[in-house]
């Protein structure tokens, strides 16, 4: 493109600095939102009195707030379920499967315990907590880790066999809490039989002490990667399989461990969503939304470029755009899925601008004078 | 569109003109205001030393890039290449090093691949007697029914020539021609080179080295050095030592030295060992040999007769199916390739991007490959990156590894100066055995040399050497036992002191010593 003696060409990035990708992400969080007012505009609604309303309520309001913070924990450990596949070449959709499995594997401890029948255990609750944590943890891991098995031993795809696996945990949940199973609640509501007041996970300041859980494992995942030597071997397979290989890394025993370690992020979001939340405490009968929202981890785990640190503000960013959306909806009558629609524009903006993490604008002087400026994205260099 | 500007063209009258041809890269300058000039008829080599701007210069003939600055003349009239479709249609053809062939269609179908005049509707029978034309005017024998995937490297670059030609390339740029041929396929590609000269095609041959055949076979020779051309030379007036000279800057011994040196007690024993290759046949057939402390054992062969395979099989990246392998005296035949480094093997692969490296890591990754599972390097599984840090910038240091730091990542170092980095942190393990596998392919004079040296310092340091290399005259120069082989089995095993190069030669083309002898 020609403006003037100028010319506006694509170049390709030498580097990304994590400087840069971070700035072309608000660049497309800015345009997102510039392309949903149009929504917000052909609706007869007011764009600016619609983004105040999102976030004043999503971060600030006393009741939209803990909201997001839930939501926020839940999306950040799945995040981390789908990164560290990811970060070994791994795709891990099974989120969904695997966090009902920490789930389910949380309420069969407490049936064993006498939950259901009792509506209460003997055992204390500084006991069984950590149990359950262990136990949910387990139960993800060990429903992933038939995907990494599978897939380091017969080179089966590991997308196709964590879908499949989605589908087998949604309906052993339905059959556990609503056709039969041992979970139902006594009133048979659909639902699954109440946790015992005194197992309800711990507020720290009104927040479940999950919060500290999510980002504990955020930055202890941020060191694996950098500094252990299992975090070298992940990311080296990630990179180059045969590499790896040559250099002395279990092909076979790698990706079962990616899937373990990923299925135990998915099982402590189940723990979290079931056991942890405020007014929830039981496995709900719309526990296929959670399952659902499971899937925003991909889009996190890609939009952060498989950094657990970063992962962070994006999980944070669409914990809040979704309780936010959702109420702005209901506030100002408005006629389709705020939440969906926003979370949708935003992802395909953030996607798109991953151009930008390999190709940059620049600004080339036509004149022989081979001097060049370097735009970032979105922001135009004033003419000298 | 252009075609007619080499329609006329007679006997050394200029086909090709580069004037000021200028590319920068951030940081580089990769060809420096090249000038230079081609004749009809006219083989001209392009020397030159990895990284010196033989490829830019290739890729700009060739319309893969343009130049930043410069001009391009063909037949005497200024053209600009915007594509290799531009540079095709003006009659230039070019055989990459790398074959871009399609493996699963026969010779012909990848010949006609692409041609302007096939059209939608195939006309084989014209097509077909077009090509068997050009291959008997000029030599070559190929036969067009057969699958890519069946041919050696000699006949895919055979197939790729033809393609080229076949399109009307009257300018014919060859990478590397010569570097993955076996001696008598060599013999005769250069035959048919001269055939096509004879018949006016202008022929650019790329070359790092084998300086001996340049000097047999070409009219006149450009050096290229650090995107410069340093001499332009009739070849007649040219010695191996001027070109080696001018190629790297400084003078190059072109005989290294074979130390003998005491050998000790057998490190790699192979029994009777067979192995699959990836296409299920048998790729290694019943190899039995001995590799002692401070011998270099090498096994000369042409690419795709098992020799990678047998590498594999060493290193534990592919299974034996039978036989047995003892590392100092402890059978490793199925060990798992962590056990082997562990137990003092040291394997430089082949595919030095692949394998041996992994391009987005940074050098202190890459030397860390070798060193991960190290407790010097590894304590209750925290990396000490700080130490691996250190060795790298040491390994850098000692093996003249151009690299502005430790930092740069893999990919964006040459190929010469990656391979210095594998052999370091190979060999800086001290390991009991070390496998070299084409450890000087693609490199320049001056890397080659440099490798070889450090092969036979390991020798001297008592480890035992198994290399393996389709170059004869490296096998020759630096093995004590030569073994040729030959579809997965040994011809023989020579020692180097009563080793005769034909005779070599011709075992690596499945003549047997026995036969011989008969």
């Amino acid at each position: 493109m020609k403006i003037g003696a100028r010319e506006l060409k694509v170049e390709k990035r030498p580097s990304l600095s994590g400087w840069h990708a971070a700035l072309i992400s608000i660049a497309a969080l800015l345009v997102a939102l510039l392309l949903f007012s149009i929504l917000f505009i052909v609706s007869g609604v007011d764009p600016l009195e619609a983004y105040k309303g999102i976030i004043s309520y999503a971060f600030l309001n006393q009741f939209g707030l803990p909201l997001t913070i839930n939501r926020f924990i839940f999306l950040l450990l799945c995040t981390n379920a789908f990164i560290i596949p990811y970060r070994a070449g791994l795709w891990n959709i099974g989120m969904t499967g695997q966090l009902y499995m920490g789930a389910l594997a949380v309420f069969g401890v407490l049936a064993l315990l006498g939950a259901r029948r009792n509506g209460a255990v003997a055992v204390p609750p500084l006991v069984v907590i950590p149990i359950l944590l262990v136990v949910a943890a387990a139960g993800g891991a060990a429903y992933a880790a038939i995907a990494g098995g599978l897939k380091g031993k017969y080179n089966i795809n590991e997308i196709v066999i964590t879908m499949i696996m989605n589908f087998i945990a949604f309906w052993l949940v339905s059959f556990m809490i609503k056709e039969g199973g041992a979970f139902m609640g006594r009133g048979g509501e659909g639902e699954s039989f109440q946790l015992p007041a005194n197992i309800n996970a711990p507020l720290i300041a009104g927040v479940p002490f999950t919060l500290f859980v999510a980002l504990g494992l955020a930055l202890l995942l941020n060191f694996m990667f950098a500094r252990t030597k299992l975090g070298f071997q992940i990311r080296a397979y990630g990179k180059s399989p045969a590499a790896a290989r040559y250099a002395g890394i279990n092909p076979v025993r790698l990706p079962i461990l990616v899937f373990a370690l990923g299925g135990i992020m998915a099982g402590l979001a189940g723990y979290h969503y079931f056991a942890a939340v405020p007014g929830v405490y039981k496995i709900t009968g719309n526990y296929g939304y959670y399952g659902d929202l499971a899937f925003y981890g991909i889009i996190c785990g890609l939009i952060a470029m498989g950094n657990p640190i970063a992962s962070i503000p994006v999980a944070l960013l669409f914990g809040g755009l979704s309780i936010g959306g959702r109420y702005i909806q209901g506030k100002l009558h408005m006629s389709f899925g705020v939440d969906y629609a926003l979370l949708g524009v935003l992802m395909i903006t953030l996607v798109g601008f991953q151009y930008f993490y390999n190709n940059q604008i620049v600004l080339k002087s036509n004149r022989e004078s081979s001097k060049e400026e370097s735009l970032d994205v979105g922001v135009h260099s004033p003419e000298s | 569109m252009h075609e007619e500007l080499l329609a006329g063209r007679v006997r050394g009258s200029t086909v090709l003109e580069l004037r000021g041809i200028t590319k920068r890269y951030p940081g580089v300058v990769a060809n420096d205001a090249i000038d230079f000039e081609m004749r009809a008829g006219e083989i001209h080599a392009i020397l030159g030393e990895n990284g010196a701007g033989k490829t830019t210069l290739m890729k700009i003939v060739y319309g893969l890039m343009q130049p930043d600055e410069g001009e391009i003349y063909v037949g005497g009239q200024k053209v600009k290449l915007q594509s290799p479709l531009d540079a095709i249609q003006l009659g230039i053809g070019m055989v990459h090093q790398n074959r871009k062939l399609v493996n699963a269609h026969t010779v012909m179908e990848n010949i006609i691949l692409g041609h302007p005049n096939a059209g939608r509707v195939l006309n084989l029978k014209r097509a077909e007697e077009e090509i068997d034309e050009l291959c008997r005017r000029y030599g070559f024998s190929v036969d067009l029914k057969a699958s890519v995937w069946q041919l050696s490297e000699g006949e895919k670059q055979v197939v790729e020539i033809l393609k080229a030609l076949h399109r009307g390339a009257k300018i014919l740029i060859l990478d590397e021609p010569t570097s993955a041929l076996a001696p008598p396929e060599t013999k005769k590609l250069l035959t048919s080179v001269e055939a096509m000269a004879d018949d006016e095609l202008a022929i650019i041959p790329f070359i790092t080295h084998k300086l001996p055949i340049v000097l047999s076979t070409s009219h006149r020779i450009t050096v290229l050095r650090r995107g410069r051309v340093i001499a332009r030379v009739d070849t007649a007036r040219a010695t191996e030592q001027s070109l080696a000279r001018e190629m790297v800057g400084r003078e190059v011994m072109f005989q290294v030295e074979r130390p003998v040196v005491e050998t000790g007690k057998p490190v790699l024993q192979v029994e009777k060992l067979s192995a699959l290759s990836s296409r299920g046949f048998m790729a290694v057939k019943d190899v039995s040999f001995t590799v002692r402390e401070g011998e270099i054992f090498g096994i000369a062969g042409v690419s795709g007769n098992g020799q990678h395979e047998l590498a594999e099989v060493l290193a534990g990246l592919r299974k034996a199916e039978a036989g047995k392998v003892t590392l100092d005296g402890t059978e490793i035949t199925d060990a798992l390739p962590i056990k082997r480094w562990q137990a003092g093997l040291g394997y430089i692969p082949s595919e030095r991007n692949e394998v041996g490296s992994i391009g987005d890591f940074t050098l202190v990754e890459n030397v860390a490959m070798n060193y991960y599972f190290d407790d010097t390097f590894t304590h209750r599984g925290i990396m000490d990156y700080g130490s691996i840090r250190k060795l790298t910038e040491d390994l850098i240091a000692d093996y003249g590894v151009a690299t502005p730091n430790a930092d740069v990542k893999g990919k964006n170092l040459s190929g010469g100066n990656l391979q210095k980095i594998i052999l370091a942190r190979v060999l800086n393990r001290n390991p009991r055995l070390v496998i070299a596998n084409l450890p000087t392919q693609g490199l320049d004079v001056g890397a080659t040399e440099f490798v070889q040296n450090k092969l036979i310092e390991a020798k001297k340091n008592k480890a035992a050497v198994l290399l393996i290399s389709e170059d004869l005259d490296e096998i020759m120069a630096i093995s004590d036992w030569i073994a040729p082989m030959y579809e997965g089995e040994f011809m023989a095993i020579v020692s180097a002191d009563n080793a005769d190069r034909e005779q070599i030669g011709a075992m690596m083309a499945g003549l047997r010593l026995e036969r011989q002898e008969q």
